[in-house]
């Protein structure tokens, strides 16, 4: 899977878990129903999907599309 | 109030707030990370402790502090208070994370746990000032339906409108096994990489 078909997947799975539109530029700063809760709903639905786990520590950092895509990417690679 | 009750979550623990905690709290309410939508109440460590006794006098008010249960590491504050105890219902507030903390969804279904399964509550309320977006997000996500603005609710610089989550019995039932749900999935993962 290359980068971007990952970015494809992680704004698939995010359009679901946050039940809008998810465009590449999204962050936890400009789109306020990501809040912690879904946070948390959305990196399990990304690991589901794409099978592996990221790291407790890469967690808080995950705040926006491009660190995931950018993170899922060394992971899903590793 | 003081009191001696200890929630062990699958991750975190709620344990009772003492002195010794004054200074964790008033690092967390200087935060400016954090303390956007707290009350202006003074911050010093002297002013916190004059807080913290008048608060162990107060009756139906349980302050807890939110620690993980591997290291015994502070990771926030959440507190149940004005209990009524004719209607059977109390508010949960007073909640501050560190920054970064995953502790949310787990703080909160101890607190929702602790009202409803051991104070035997029938109903839970939690105001949050309407334009704290990601934390009013956090409490629709739970999937509580019964909202309320409470316009001019808050008096911090200015009056704030509030937005008021109740959550009832039948409530509880719904969102409870949900938030556990994510609370022990979540305590895998931070458990898993503590070892």
């Amino acid at each position: 899977m290359d980068h971007e078909q990952i970015k494809t997947t992680v704004l698939s799975v995010m359009s679901t878990v946050l039940k809008c539109e998810v465009g590449e530029q999204a962050s936890r700063e400009n789109l306020p129903n990501w809040d912690s809760l879904k946070h948390i709903e959305v990196i399990f639905a990304i690991e589901d999907e794409l099978n592996f786990q990221f790291p407790e520590d890469m967690l808080p950092a995950l705040n926006s599309i491009e660190r995931i895509v950018n993170a899922a990417e060394i992971l899903y690679a590793a | 109030m003081r009191h001696d009750i200890v929630l062990d979550g699958p991750a975190f623990r709620l344990r009772p707030i003492a002195d010794t905690d004054a200074a964790f709290v008033v690092a967390l309410r200087s935060d400016p990370r954090l303390n956007r939508f707290l009350h202006a109440t003074p911050i010093s460590l002297d002013s916190q402790l004059d807080w913290l006794a008048n608060y162990y006098e107060r009756l139906g008010d349980w302050y807890f502090v939110l620690e993980r249960r591997c290291n015994g590491v502070p990771e926030g504050l959440i507190s149940l208070y004005d209990l009524d105890a004719y209607q059977h219902n109390a508010e949960w507030g007073r909640w501050i994370l560190r920054p970064g903390s995953l502790a949310a969804v787990e703080s909160a279904w101890l607190i929702y746990h602790f009202a409803f399964e051991q104070l035997n509550l029938r109903e839970v309320y939690c105001r949050t000032v309407a334009s704290n977006h990601p934390v009013v997000s956090f409490h629709d996500s739970c999937g509580i339906t019964k909202r309320t603005l409470l316009p001019g609710h808050f008096v911090l610089d200015d009056r704030l409108d509030a937005v008021e989550h109740r959550v009832d019995e039948a409530n509880w039932a719904a969102l409870g096994p949900r938030l556990k749900h994510l609370s022990h999935r979540m305590a895998r993962r931070i458990q898993y990489d503590n070892i």
